[in-house]
């Protein structure tokens, strides 16, 4: 039996630094080694272990798509001692990168289907490879409904992305930030995203949802989605619990016998209302 | 004739293989012998050292005299051998720009468990399963590899002792290279494994051959609990239990019975070091620690003691007997001696199981 090492990273350079919001970054990331940039792939919805060698690692989601080759982004908060070493990375310095890790959005199943995306602060970037892996194929989906809301204008992420998105036909963008969090100029909604969700509530016709973001979100969330009238199994949402190994084995990750990190992290509402409420 | 083993199977197991077992005798009086043959063959042996504070602890040894014999159970269990409670994944060295991984890998030495309980045997048979039967984990692949058991048959038990209640016996066979039971003044020893057989080999003529002979009357009889399938059965619906809270309620969060239990496996990775030159390590951690669970953000799913608990109970008699088929709890009764809050971990069950 030949075991990989799933321990050893990659080592990955930073091509390109976003300062998205306060204390949150993108970075995109490209192969140290042209022969692992040609063995990786992944798929929307996976995510990684980013590591600053001498720091630790930490869990984020690939906020990029599968879609487009030759890097990978990631997006993060600075809060611990791993993500401020990251944040004080350089263009073009190394770090480790372990992954893709845990299953994947069922992209292909929707194909032709309307699609519906509620999400919260940094919940957008899971989603944000989601909804870009929709754009590069426009023509395969339907409808694309974007409900995103953060604390205040400044913590949106992806602001030139969301002005995109907003001037586009083809998407549906309602923009919210919490009361209180707007701006003088603010013309957008203003309201949580649940309250935004309730007064403009989505079809179900031929569509799936997909909610990320704090765990209130999905907790708040999903049960709307279920009175439109959207079966439990076509409502996903992807869950980030703490996790440190990636592959099942060091215990952080689980609720109940489930581990986010290798049967996760998406999952559909039909099998969170059969978890224990651990996330 | 192989024996059958005590422990219900749903599908084979990993440590299983086709070895057929072979019995022989040993004279007590060569035991030492075999043991200085084992220690002179560049192995590693790692044996019960009786320490100041009267507590019994494996550890490497250099000689027979100081292997502890009289001794239930150890503090700790063996498991460091194969998981050690410090591991480092690999060392790393940053220079003119470039970073230089080395893996650790290729420094496991050979070694031998000398002594351990049946109970630990069969923890290694869980750790085993665990680790190696999907995303198979390199680091414990290969320590296992280079790794013999010899377990020795108990002939005392104690009143956390509880084995019989978790499907096992003081002296299954489950997880061991060699069995050895003591009888009168010799030891009859099981050979499970080719790895046994080879331990034996380098020793020959201590050995002679016997047939089959019937353990009970040399073994310890520990006091039976529960019936374990009753257990798995009405645990599926515990998860609800009020009783959680009664029995978590002394818990200080301190670790202990997770440090010291033969098949708790959860870790933390962690580096050490600068940025320049340093180590990626994986460290042992426990479920019951507050921080386990808990999110950057400050949310954390497993708040409290009592989720906490019911988290490292269902998962020894619920979740993994739903994932891998065992009930990862192998009666050794080590977190009931060490818990500084008398929690008792057959107790529990029978309260958050009760009707």
């Amino acid at each position: 039996m030949e075991v990989k090492n799933s321990y050893i990273p990659y080592q990955v350079r930073i091509a390109d630094k976003t300062e998205e919001a306060p204390m949150v970054q993108t970075y995109r990331l490209e192969f140290v080694n042209p022969s692992d940039a040609t063995a990786f792939s992944f798929k929307a919805g996976q995510f990684a272990e980013y590591g600053v060698f001498g720091e630790g690692e930490s869990t984020f989601c690939i906020a990029s798509p599968p879609t487009r080759e030759g890097y990978v982004e990631c997006t993060f908060r600075s809060s611990g001692r791993v993500t401020k070493a990251l944040a004080n990375c350089e263009i073009n310095d190394i770090i480790g990168f372990r992954g893709p890790f845990g299953n994947t959005f069922p992209i292909e199943q929707w194909y032709g289907k309307n699609i519906v995306i509620i999400t919260g602060g940094i919940g957008l970037p899971p989603l944000r490879c989601v909804i870009w892996n929709i754009l590069d194929q426009r023509e395969k989906f339907g409808n694309l409904t974007i409900y995103y809301g953060a604390k205040s204008v400044a913590d949106l992420v992806y602001k030139k992305e969301l002005q995109e998105w907003k001037e586009r036909n083809d998407v549906n963008l309602y923009l919210t930030v919490d009361p209180g969090g707007e701006t003088p100029d603010w013309k957008d909604h203003i309201g949580f995203v649940p309250t935004i969700l309730e007064q403009n509530l989505p079809s179900s016709h031929n569509a799936i949802a997909i909610v990320a973001g704090p765990p209130i979100l999905i907790k708040l969330g999903m049960p709307i989605l279920g009175k439109c009238g959207f079966a439990n199994n076509t409502i996903y949402t992807t869950l980030e619990n703490r996790m440190k190994c990636g592959v099942g084995k060091c215990g952080h990750c689980t609720v109940g016998k489930t581990y986010v990190c290798k049967d996760g992290p998406v999952f559909t509402y039909e099998e969170i209302l059969n978890m224990p409420p651990e996330y | 004739m192989p024996l059958t083993r005590s422990k219900p199977k749903t599908k084979k197991h990993l440590s299983d293989n086709d070895y057929q077992m072979e019995q022989s005798l040993i004279s007590s009086a060569n035991l030492q012998a075999f043991f200085e043959t084992l220690l002179q063959s560049g192995r590693i042996v790692v044996a019960p050292v009786l320490k100041q504070s009267g507590k019994v602890f494996f550890q490497p040894v250099q000689a027979y005299s100081e292997v502890a014999t009289d001794y239930i159970q150890t503090a700790f269990s063996a498991k460091s051998v194969v998981f050690p409670k410090v591991e480092t994944l690999f060392s790393f060295v940053r220079k003119d720009g470039e970073i230089t991984l080395t893996d650790s890998l290729n420094r496991i030495p050979e070694t031998v468990v000398w002594g351990l309980r049946p109970c630990d045997a069969a923890g290694f048979d869980y750790l085993t399963e665990f680790f190696l039967r999907e995303n198979p984990d390199s680091y414990f692949k290969t320590r296992k590899e280079h790794t013999t058991l010899i377990t020795f048959g108990c002939k005392e038990a104690d009143n956390a002792c509880f084995c019989t209640s978790v499907g096992l016996n003081p002296g299954n066979t489950t997880g061991s290279d060699i069995l050895m039971t003591f009888m009168n003044e010799e030891c009859y020893v099981e050979i499970m494994t080719e790895k046994g057989q080879q331990a034996v080999a380098l020793a020959p003529s201590l050995f002679k051959a016997s047939e089959v002979r019937q353990k009970d009357a040399f073994l310890a009889k520990p006091a039976t609990r529960f019936s374990i399938d009753e257990i798995k059965d009405k645990i599926k619906h515990a998860y609800a239990s009020a009783e959680w809270k009664q029995v978590s309620l002394g818990c200080f969060s301190c670790g202990a019975c997770a440090f010291a239990c033969p098949t708790c496996t959860c870790f933390d990775i962690q580096d050490e070091g600068t940025q320049d030159k340093g180590v990626r390590l994986r460290c042992w951690d426990a479920c019951g620690f507050g921080m386990f669970t808990r999110h950057s953000s400050g949310h954390n799913p497993k708040n409290n003691q009592t989720e906490r608990r019911r988290q490292r109970l269902m998962h020894k008699f619920n979740y993994s007997v739903d994932n891998l088929g065992i009930v990862s709890c192998v009666g050794c009764g080590r977190c009931i001696r060490v818990c500084p809050a008398h929690l008792n971990i057959f107790e529990n069950i029978l309260s958050v199981t009760k009707d």
